[in-house]
C-alpha cells in the first residue's frame, strides 16, 4: 500500500517536472536565433514565401496560444510536423529512437559488464597494482571525451586495420526491416536472421565502446568506493572471522549492499545518454534520435525540438522511477526506512 | 553416381555464376554533408534536395555543363517575338516511371501546384508567371504566358520538375499531396527511390525503363550517405565503400584520398563566388574610401592559394558567365600602401576606426580569412572586432542594416544559369534584407540596369547592361570579390561524367555518369 502511494506520488511529481520542462524548452526554442520558416524554406526564399509559411505554422500567434496548441496536440499524442523532414515528429522519433535506444542499451551493458568487476577487483586488492590499474583506466576514460575516443576507434578499426564497420547500423546491401521493436538484435532474433544479429553487433561495437568508456570508469570507481565502505561494516568483519571464503564474502555479502550507488549512476547515465550520444551518432552516421535532435536545434525545427526534449525527458523520468524501485528491491533496508518515514 | 555428382556440381556453379552476373551492378556511394529535407519538387531548396530531385524527376528542359539549356521532357520550344510567351512541345516518347505518357496537363498541374504551395522554386516565378497562365493547347504543346518580358525566364524553367498529375491528384488529400510526395515519387526521372533513412542515407536505383534510355556503363544504384565527419569519409574510402566525396571535404581529406590509388581529386571552376560583402549603410563602411581600403588590404593570393582554393575574380560576376563578364575591368589587388592612401582620403582619417568582421561560426577557413584581414586592417588604424555567428543567426542579423556587420564573408551561387540570378538577389533594392544582400546597396542606377537586362530578349543588350552593372559595383566597391569557388571531389577513377553545372546540384544527375571499369 505504501509502495503504491510512493509510486503515485512519484508519477505526479514526474508529470509536474515534464510540464515544467515543456514550458522551459518551448520558450528557449523560440528565443534561440533564427527564423524557422526561413530555415525551412532555404536561403533563396523570398520574404513573401517566409511570411506565408510563418502564417501557416502559426508563428505569428501569441506565445501562449502557440503553447496551448502544442499542449493540445501533445494531449492527443501528436508532436506536430517536422519542418526539416516533412514527416510527423511522431514518425521521426519512432524511426530514430530505437536506434539510439539500442546503442545506449549496448553501451550500458558494456559499461556495467566491465565496470562492476573492475570496481570489485580494485576494492579486493585495494592500494595494490590492480587497484592502481583500475584507477588509471577510470581517470583516462573520464578525461578523454567520447568524441575523441570515437574518432580514434574509427581511425584504428575502420581506417588502419579495417576490421570493423564505421557507419550505420547494418551493411548497405543488407535488407532488413526492424518492424517489431526497432532494435535490430531483438528483431533479428525474432525473425531468425542471425546474419542481421551478427552484423548489428559488429556495427554497434565501435560507437558503444566510445560511449561506454567514461561510464565504465565511473561505475568502476563508485563500485570500488562503495565496496570499501561496506567492507568496513561489522558484519563483514564477522564474516571474515567466521572464515567465510573471500569469493562468497565479496559477491554475496559485500556486493549487494554496495550495488546501490552504481545502480543509481547507471540509471542516470542511461537516461542522459539518450540525449548525450549525439556526437558519437554523428561521427558514426548512426541514425539515432540524438543526432536528429541536434539537427532540429541547428535548423530551429520547433516541433522536432519539442518532441525530442519531451521524449528524452519522459524517458529520464521513467528510468529514474524504475531505478528507485530497483534500489528498493536490491536493498530492503531502503524500503523499510521509507515505510518507517 | 559420379556423373550425377558432376551434373549437380556444374549446375550449382552455373547457377552461382548467373546469380553473380545478375548481381553485378555499378554502385556509386557518395557522401553528403546534410540530410535530404524533401523530395517534393515544389519544396526543394537546398543542395541535397536538388541532388535527389534531378535524379528522381525530369523537367521540361535541363542544363548542361556549359550552362546551355538542353531538351528533356520538352523536345523543343518556341519563344514569342516579344519574349512574353514560350510554347513547349512535349516529347512523344516521354513517359513516367509507371509507364503512362507525359502530357501537357502534367506540366500545367505541376506548375499550378508549385505556385499554390509557394515554397522552393516558386520564388523564381513570382510576378513573372501568374496562376492560370500555363495552358495545355491540346496538341501536345503547353504555353507559358509571362506577365512581362523576363529575359532569364528560360534559365529558370529547369527548376520546374514535372509530376504525374493523375497519381498526385489521387493522393492530394487536403494538402496538395504534400504528405504523400514527402515519401513518394511520381516522376519521369532516370532513377527510382529505393530506400530513404532520413537521418543517414538515401538510395536510388536506375529505372530500367527510363524513357531517355541508358548508355554503356550506366550507374545502377546511387547510395548517398549523410556524413560530414572527415574521419568517417576517410574510413569509408579506405574500406572501399566510398566512390565519390562531397564537395565540402577538407583539403587534408582530399589529399589523403588522392594518395589512394583508387581516387583522383577532380577540381573544376564554378560560378559560385565568395565575397566580402561590405555594409554600405553603416559606419565606417558607409565611406567609399574605407571600402576601397578594405579591398586593397585583402591578400587575395594567400586566400586563394593557402586558405581556400578558387579562381581569381575581377568583378562580382564570375568569369564563367563568359559573354556577360566584364573582363576588361581591373579588379582590386593587395596593396597596403594604396589602402593607407584610401583611408587618408576618408572621413575617418586620423582616428582609430572601429570595424566588425563577420564570419560563419564553425567555418575554420572563414576564421582564418578574418584573422588575416584583422592583421592587415590593424596596420591601417582599424580597431577590429571579430563577430562569428551560426548560420541561422546570420540570416537573422542580415535582415536589419543596424545588425549587419561591416564585413561579411558570403558564398553565392546562381540558382539558375543566368547572371540575373547573381545580380538581382544580391544587388537589386527589391531583394534587400537577406544574407545575400548584406551590402544594403539600394542604388537606383544598378536597379535600372538589372531591370533593363530583364526586360529585353536581346542578348547583346543584356550583356551591355550586365557589364555596366559590374563597372558600377566595382566603382562603389560594396562587394570585394575574393574568388570563384573551385569545386573539388575525390572520385573513383572508374567513375566518369562529373562536370560542374551552373545550376544547383545539376552536376549530380547520375544519368550523365558512367562506370568505365
Amino acid at each position: 500500500m505504501e509502495f503504491a502511494a510512493f509510486l503515485v506520488r512519484r508519477v505526479m511529481w514526474s508529470l509536474l517536472v515534464l510540464v515544467g520542462l515543456s514550458v522551459v524548452i518551448f520558450l528557449i526554442a523560440r528565443v534561440v536565433p533564427g527564423d524557422p520558416a526561413r530555415m525551412a524554406l532555404g536561403p533563396t526564399a523570398t520574404q513573401d514565401q517566409v511570411a506565408d509559411l510563418q502564417e501557416k505554422l502559426g508563428l505569428n500567434l501569441p506565445l501562449i496560444q502557440q503553447y496551448g496548441l502544442f499542449l493540445g496536440g501533445l494531449a492527443q499524442g501528436e508532436l506536430g510536423r517536422s519542418l526539416l523532414t516533412e514527416q510527423s515528429v511522431n514518425d521521426d522519433i519512432s524511426e530514430t529512437f530505437p536506434a539510439t535506444l539500442e546503442l545506449v542499451l549496448f553501451t550500458i551493458l558494456i559499461a556495467f559488464t566491465f565496470g562492476v568487476p573492475l570496481g570489485v577487483a580494485a576494492a579486493r586488492w585495494k592500494d595494490r597494482w590492480p587497484d592502481n590499474l583500475v584507477r588509471a583506466i577510470a581517470i583516462l576514460s573520464a578525461v578523454m571525451p567520447s568524441f575523441f575516443i570515437a574518432l580514434l576507434l574509427q581511425v584504428l578499426a575502420g581506417y588502419v586495420l579495417q576490421i570493423l564497420p564505421t557507419t550505420g547500423r547494418l551493411p548497405r546491401d543488407m535488407e532488413f526491416q526492424a518492424s517489431v521493436t526497432g532494435l535490430l538484435i531483438i528483431d533479428g532474433l525474432l525473425a531468425g536472421r542471425l546474419d542481421v544479429v551478427g552484423q548489428a553487433l559488429r556495427h554497434l561495437l565501435l560507437p558503444s565502446i566510445a560511449l561506454a568508456l567514461a561510464t565504465m570508469g565511473q561505475i568502476a570507481r563508485i563500485t570500488r568506493a562503495s565496496m570499501i565502505d561496506v567492507s568496513r561494516q561489522d558484519y563483514i568483519e564477522a564474516a571474515r572471522a567466521f572464515g567465510i571464503p573471500d569469493r562468497v564474502r565479496l559477491f554475496k555479502y559485500q556486493l549487494r549492499p554496495a550495488f546501490v550507488p552504481p545502480l543509481t549512476i547507471l540509471g542516470l547515465e542511461f537516461a542522459s545518454l539518450i540525449g548525450g550520444a549525439f556526437v558519437v551518432e554523428l561521427i558514426f552516421s548512426w541514425p539515432g534520435m540524438a543526432a536528429y535532435g541536434i539537427r532540429a536545434i541547428t535548423q530551429k525545427d520547433l516541433n522536432a525540438i519539442m518532441g525530442v526534449v519531451m521524449v528524452s525527458g519522459a524517458f529520464f523520468v521513467v528510468v529514474n522511477l524504475v531505478i528507485d524501485v530497483l534500489v528498493g528491491i536490491v536493498d530492503p533496508r531502503i524500503r523499510i526506512r521509507g515505510r518507517r518515514a | 553416381m559420379m556423373t550425377k555428382g558432376l551434373l549437380l556440381t556444374s549446375t550449382a556453379v552455373a547457377l552461382s555464376l548467373l546469380a553473380g552476373a545478375a548481381a553485378a551492378q555499378n554502385v556509386v556511394t557518395v557522401n553528403t554533408v546534410q540530410i535530404f529535407g524533401t523530395i517534393d519538387p515544389a519544396k526543394i531548396s537546398d543542395y541535397t534536395d536538388y541532388m535527389a530531385a534531378v535524379n528522381l524527376y525530369d523537367g521540361l528542359i535541363t542544363v548542361d555543363g556549359d550552362g546551355n539549356l538542353q531538351p528533356q521532357l520538352a523536345s523543343s520550344w518556341v519563344v514569342s517575338d516579344d519574349a512574353t510567351s514560350v510554347t513547349f512541345t512535349i516529347d512523344a516518347a516521354a513517359i513516367f516511371s509507371d509507364g503512362t505518357p507525359v502530357e501537357p496537363k502534367d506540366v500545367v498541374y505541376s506548375f499550378e501546384r508549385l505556385l499554390r504551395i509557394n515554397q522552393g522554386p516558386a520564388n523564381l516565378f513570382a510576378g513573372v508567371v501568374a496562376p492560370g497562365a500555363v495552358v495545355d493547347n491540346g496538341d501536345g504543346t503547353v504555353t507559358f504566358t509571362l506577365s512581362k518580358t523576363f529575359a532569364p525566364f528560360m534559365a529558370t524553367v529547369p527548376a520546374i520538375m514535372i509530376l504525374n498529375s493523375d497519381v498526385v491528384a489521387e493522393n492530394a488529400a487536403d494538402d496538395d499531396a504534400q504528405a504523400w510526395l514527402a515519401d513518394n515519387v511520381a516522376g519521369a526521372g532516370a532513377y527510382l527511390l529505393k530506400s530513404w533513412d532520413r537521418g543517414s542515407q538515401m538510395t536510388i536505383a536506375a529505372d530500367a525503363g527510363y524513357w531517355g534510355g541508358w548508355t554503356e556503363g550506366k550507374i545502377d544504384e546511387v547510395r548517398m550517405i549523410i556524413t560530414n565527419d572527415e574521419a568517417t569519409v576517410r574510413a569509408m574510402a579506405a574500406s572501399g565503400e566510398l566512390t565519390m566525396t562531397s564537395q565540402f571535404q577538407s583539403p587534408e581529406t582530399l589529399a589523403a584520398l588522392d594518395e589512394m590509388e583508387r581516387f583522383d581529386v577532380v577540381s573544376q571552376p564554378t560560378v559560385t563566388a565568395f565575397y566580402l560583402k561590405l555594409n554600405s549603410r553603416m559606419a565606417p563602411t558607409d565611406d567609399i574610401h574605407i571600402r576601397r581600403a578594405i579591398a586593397y588590404a585583402t591578400d587575395y593570393v594567400t586566400i586563394r592559394e593557402v586558405i581556400f582554393p578558387g579562381e581569381p575574380m575581377n568583378t562580382p560576376l564570375p568569369a564563367g558567365f563568359a559573354q556577360f563578364h566584364a573582363a576588361d575591368v581591373v579588379g582590386p589587388s593587395y596593396d597596403l600602401a594604396r589602402a593607407a592612401e584610401e583611408v587618408a582620403l576618408s572621413a575617418y582619417a586620423g582616428q582609430q576606426i572601429p570595424i566588425t568582421l563577420g564570419w560563419v561560426a564553425g567555418a575554420t577557413f572563414e576564421e582564418e580569412i578574418s584573422l588575416l584581414m584583422q592583421a592587415n586592417l590593424e596596420q591601417l588604424g582599424f580597431v577590429v572586432t571579430q563577430q562569428s555567428d551560426p548560420w541561422n543567426r546570420i540570416t537573422e542579423i542580415a535582415a536589419d542594416v543596424a545588425t549587419t556587420p561591416n564585413v561579411n564573408q558570403i558564398f553565392f551561387g546562381p540558382t539558375y544559369p543566368s547572371p540575373d540570378s547573381m545580380f538581382f538577389t544580391q544587388y537589386h533594392s527589391a531583394a534587400a534584407g537577406t544574407w545575400a544582400s548584406m551590402e544594403w546597396l539600394q542604388d537606383p542606377e544598378v536597379d535600372a540596369l538589372i531591370d533593363a537586362a530583364r526586360a529585353t530578349g536581346d542578348v547583346a543588350l543584356q550583356a551591355e547592361a550586365y557589364k555596366a552593372v559590374q563597372v558600377r559595383l566595382m566603382d562603389l566597391m560594396v562587394s570585394v570579390p575574393l574568388l570563384a569557388q573551385t569545386q573539388q571531389h575525390a572520385i573513383d577513377t572508374c567513375l566518369t561524367g562529373f562536370h560542374t553545372v551552373p545550376m544547383q546540384s545539376f552536376e549530380y544527375d547520375f544519368h550523365r555518369y558512367s562506370w568505365t571499369c
